[in-house]
């Protein structure tokens, strides 16, 4: 079976600062893979180039078949990959459910009823229908990424794409996140997720990799990777965050 | 008592400053002059100038909405990947801020045409070198391009002040970067710049005056003309003053409306 996700020696600079250093990564269908790492090690870097956010020196990455090269292409993957970023980055001028309708309407070209309907389905999935006219100034951090979660959704992404989707959360609103994406990758949901959440990553990854320097220093399932690392830079990162 | 406290007395004059009272004023101001001074020269001035005004008001409209658009594309010029664009946008807009009006309007209107003819000469284009123009139109052209160069800045300042994230949303959801701009990034600019398009506005609807000295009978043209035949010049340009003055209160009302509405719409 051909990943869905191929990601092949790629390299990243920075002015002087090398943020991707030869990294290949194969994501298959329906799995989920959690990247750790040191910041400054390249995990969302490596992140925001599967759709194309970031541009690459050197390599290839195909997505679903399609590789990122022409602007059609990378629009193309755009809409089968869906992003939640770290500061959610909801459109403040626009309504809880009216953030969830705009790309459906935009790029999937959608009706006002499909799209509301859709919109209203996914809020009520991610807990928070009753917010629906709300807007996103008036909601928490877990309720604002939620509402990106399921903005994401709205465009039945093939692939999920999570950027520290809790590091800008208070501690007691992370779970609710959590929960909802451990609802997706119950669902199948092919999911790369850079977290330093344990407790996501073994209940629900099929994959746990560390990054450092721009580069994967290991890969493992998430149980033996925090149990019994092999590298010794991967002990001393976990032997930082646990 | 300290300076800096101020009793509910004081807070409450301080609401006698407010903008409309100066608007009220002005009208008054207006209406007492043509009521009061019989037989008064001061409607023989408003019958003469009437022309001007509408030249005026739709000379500083259409002009206007023309900078909103041209702004907005030299704006998203300078923003461009494109090195092409980035040159050419910022060379116009360098260029067109280091020369004075006056000389920009009297540039179109006078030399602009004898340019297009001479290109027409060397190159043997007939329609070139049968090139005419008016008056009124190139005004609006001196006035959009002086213009659009400034409020291509006011855009651009907008535009930036978006965080980074909002653009990376909307394109991670599939848009390309012109659907971005219409539905994410404008929206939200828009309300920052309100208050600085509404100082152009006001800005170029003064300035609009000095293309009296490049044939168009706008309202500071028509008191130039109406003094010269009558010489009573303090009447006159008391008369044009005021009504400039009514003009530009009434446009600042208008705009500080608008942007209490625009942000109750948020």
């Amino acid at each position: 079976m051909t990943p869905i996700i191929h990601i092949e020696n790629i390299h990243k600079h920075f002015g002087s600062v090398r943020a991707l250093n030869g990294v290949s990564l194969d994501v298959e269908k329906g799995e989920v893979v959690v990247i750790i790492g040191p910041s400054g090690s390249g995990k969302s870097t490596l992140l925001r180039c599967i759709n194309r956010l970031e541009e690459f020196d050197s390599g290839k990455i195909i997505v679903d078949g399609i590789p990122l090269d022409t602007a059609e292409n990378i629009n193309a993957v755009r809409t089968e990959v869906g992003m939640v970023f770290q500061q959610f980055n909801l459109f403040p001028h626009l309504t809880v459910l009216q953030n969830v309708m705009l790309a459906q309407k935009v790029v999937r070209k959608r009706g006002n009823i499909e799209s509301e309907n859709i919109a209203r389905e996914l809020l009520n999935k991610v807990g928070i229908h009753e917010k629906a006219n709300s807007y996103p100034g008036q909601l928490s951090g877990g309720q604002q990424q939620r509402v990106a979660i399921a903005r994401a959704l709205a465009m039945n992404p093939k692939i999920m794409l999570f950027d520290e989707p809790t590091s800008a959360l208070d501690p007691e609103m992370i779970q609710e996140v959590l929960d909802v994406m451990m609802d997706l990758a119950k669902e199948g949901m092919t999911m790369v997720v850079v977290s330093h959440e344990m407790g996501f990553a073994r209940a629900a990854a099929d994959r746990a990799i560390l990054m450092d320097g721009g580069q994967i220093i290991e890969e493992a399932t998430p149980d033996v990777l925090f149990s019994h690392p092999k590298e010794d830079r991967t002990k001393l990162f976990l032997s930082k965050i646990l | 008592m300290t300076i800096s406290q101020k009793t509910p007395a004081q807070a409450k004059q301080g609401r006698y400053f407010d903008r409309w009272w100066f608007l009220l004023a002005a009208v008054i101001a207006l209406i007492l002059l043509l009521v009061l001074s019989k037989p008064d020269p001061f409607w023989r001035i408003i019958l003469y100038v009437k022309a001007g005004i509408w030249t005026t008001v739709s000379l500083t409209g259409i002009s206007f909405l023309l900078v909103l658009i041209v702004g907005l594309l030299v704006a998203l010029a300078r923003l461009a990947k494109s090195k092409v664009l980035v040159g050419i946008s910022t060379v116009y807009v360098e260029v067109i801020r280091g020369i004075p009006l006056m000389v920009q309007l009297i540039f179109w209107y006078f030399a602009f045409p004898s340019v297009v003819q001479g290109i027409g000469h060397s190159l043997n284009i007939q329609s070139f070198i049968d090139f005419k123009t008016d008056a009124i139109s190139m005004a609006i052209l001196g006035l959009t391009i002086c213009y659009s160069a400034y409020m291509s800045e006011v855009y651009r300042a907008g535009i930036q002040s978006i965080s980074k994230g909002q653009m990376e949303a909307a394109r991670s959801l599939g848009m390309n970067y012109f659907q971005a701009m219409r539905y994410v990034i404008l929206p939200q600019a828009i309300r920052v710049i309100m208050p600085p398009v509404g100082n152009e506005f006001i800005t170029l609807l003064k300035d609009s005056s000095l293309v009296s000295v490049v044939a168009v009978a706008d309202m500071t043209r028509r008191g130039r003309e109406f003094m010269a035949a009558n010489f009573i010049p303090i009447q006159t340009w008391l008369m044009i003053a005021l009504l400039y003055l009514v003009m530009t209160l009434l446009a600042g009302r208008l705009v500080a409306w608008m942007e209490r509405r625009f942000r109750m719409e948020k």
